[in-house]
């Protein structure tokens, strides 16, 4: 029902909706959401401008930190970037355990956003159980490459670490077991009224929309449209993996949590298919420092969505302008457009429905990061005073 | 390449001489060059009849004295065509393409925030991803500020 009077009520940068900084201005009228304006920004370290400043070489580890959760799909992104600049090809082995990598990271990242999205609606037990079975990839991660979450695979050339004869078996074990899992979760997510009450007809966001809005990823997939960069501009070697494109015509939250459940059972078979059919050979090819001169843009479908990252070099060993956009800046027209005549009480969900990644949005400007005390150390004050220890 | 060459013929054809150059360095990539005045024009064609429905963002790049806006836009998801225009530094302006595609609205904020790029008809050029109290007049990206002296003015309070 109509009040005929709005107010308007912020939503962050600190909120307990937001599992990271944002802000939200809503206008509302009663129950009901009339305007929506985003306002970001709290997470910006000017990553771009710090681009410019380093190696390519110390750019892998800035690439790697953009984001906490699609870190490899950042680095794969600036890898295959600055290697087409070099003209040089990963070597095939390289380019599967990028494959195998991606998709454990796909199973993590979208086992994390059920979770979230368990707990937005207020059903815990199921964030709880989500959360336990993601620890199998995490796990996974420690034994491959050492890190649960930075696992800082990709460097240019190739990969850092190869996936061994031992480990195959003790991947797929890992993977049968959270095939069984995620199979019951799909069928929770179908059937279970807790979830059906509150994400079925929620957050609509009609195909038109989605694409006049530039929607993104599993957002985007989940009004309709087949629309994945591993499909439409292979990289790695996902022209040689076969996987389906997982789509649903439902547009609300409910859709999204079936794509990404769906996702992950896909993204289990590639792994299974990158493992059986994994070349033999190097991992990597040695490159040189300097880049000569050229542009480039590279696209990687990351767990969120598409991924861009525009390369300019200049001749020197630092990039002279290097461009990212996640996935997350990308979706929130769109998630706009579907809070605006939601109610109040579903904003949280909606608000998780994109799997917003500010992190990974905000990484442009300055912060000053020397609070109120006036000091900043430089790489080489810290080399000096940790290096001898 | 068959299809690439195609679209940058239809291009051709249609721009004619506010088309600079182009160039299609691989499979699924083209770079088209255009003057600034047919930048709308360009972008409506390309999404009106080439399909050109998905703009994956925009950059801007310091060229000295100048600045590039680049629009990456895909094909079906498939195929991206960089549209790109330089403008003077002294007075960037560029014509809003919002009201061809609506999901530009962010990223026409982003490049205003950190080039000053004007975006003319934009709805909305309130500040985006700078913090609260930033000076006005200092775009972050540009090439005339250096680290340092980004510092500096961040730290004064």
């Amino acid at each position: 029902m109509s009040y005929g009077s709005t107010i308007k009520v912020p939503l962050g940068p600190q909120h307990p909706a937001l599992k990271e900084p944002g802000n939200f201005l809503f206008e509302v009228d009663g129950e009901t959401v009339v305007d929506v304006k985003p306002r970001i920004g709290y997470n910006h370290r000017g990553v771009e401008k710090a681009f410019e400043l380093r190696t390519y070489i110390q750019n892998i580890y800035l690439a790697e930190r953009i984001c906490g959760i699609c870190s490899d799909a950042h680095t794969t992104c600036y890898t295959q970037a600055i290697e087409e600049l070099l003209g040089v090809e990963a070597p095939p082995r390289a380019r599967y355990i990028r494959v195998i990598i991606a998709e454990l990271e796909r199973i993590q990242s979208h086992a994390l956003w059920v979770g979230i999205a368990a707990h937005e609606i207020g059903f815990d037990t199921l964030f709880m159980y989500v959360w336990r079975d993601r620890e199998t990839v995490l796990d996974l991660f420690e034994m491959i490459s050492g890190n649960r979450i930075h696992y800082a695979m990709n460097t240019i050339g190739g990969v850092r670490r190869d996936i061994h004869a031992a480990m195959v078996p003790k991947i797929k074990k890992g993977l049968d077991f959270l095939e069984k899992r995620l199979k019951y979760y799909l069928d929770v997510v179908q059937t279970e009224q807790t979830i059906l009450k509150r994400a079925a007809g929620v957050g609509v966001l009609k195909p038109k929309d989605a694409v006049d809005l530039c929607a993104l990823g599993p957002t985007l997939r989940a009004s309709g449209i087949n629309n994945d960069v591993r499909a439409d501009d292979p990289y790695a070697a996902y022209d040689e993996v076969p996987f389906n494109v997982i789509t649903h015509d439902g547009c609300d939250v409910s859709s999204r949590m079936l794509v990404r459940c769906e996702e992950m059972l896909e993204s289990i078979k590639a792994i299974g298919y990158a493992l059986d059919h994994m070349p033999e050979g190097v991992i990597r090819v040695r490159v040189p420092m300097k880049v000569p001169k050229g542009e480039v843009v590279s696209r990687v479908e990351a767990p969120r969505g598409e991924l861009i990252h525009y390369a300019k070099s200049n001749g020197t060993t630092k990039p002279e302008r290097y461009k990212v956009r996640s996935p997350t800046l990308g979706n929130i027209p769109a998630l706009c457009k579907m809070l605006l005549g939601g109610y109040v009480a579903d904003i949280p969900i909606v608000l998780a429905g994109i799997d917003p990644c500010f992190s990974c949005m905000d990484r442009m400007a300055f912060v000053d990061v020397k609070k109120n005390k006036g000091w900043n150390w430089t790489m080489q004050q810290l080399r000096r005073k940790y290096a001898k220890k | 390449m068959e299809k690439e060459n195609e679209i940058v013929k239809k291009l051709k054809n249609f721009l004619k001489e506010n088309l600079v150059r182009t160039t299609v360095p691989k499979e699924r990539r083209i770079f088209v060059y255009i003057k600034k005045d047919a930048l709308k024009d360009a972008v409506k064609y390309l999404v009106k009849d080439l399909e050109f429905k998905h703009l994956s963002t925009i950059t801007g790049v310091d060229l000295g004295g100048k600045i590039e806006v680049i629009y990456h836009m895909a094909y079906k998801g498939s195929i991206v065509l960089s549209i790109r225009l330089t403008v003077s530094e002294k007075n960037p302006s560029v014509p809003t393409i919002t009201d061809l595609i609506p999901g530009a609205v962010l990223y026409e904020r982003e490049v205003h925030d950190l080039f000053g790029v004007n975006f003319e008809g934009h709805p909305d050029l309130s500040p985006l991803v700078l913090p609260e109290g930033w000076p006005q007049g200092v775009y972050p990206l540009r090439k005339e500020h250096k680290l340092e002296h980004l510092r500096e003015m961040t730290s004064k309070k």
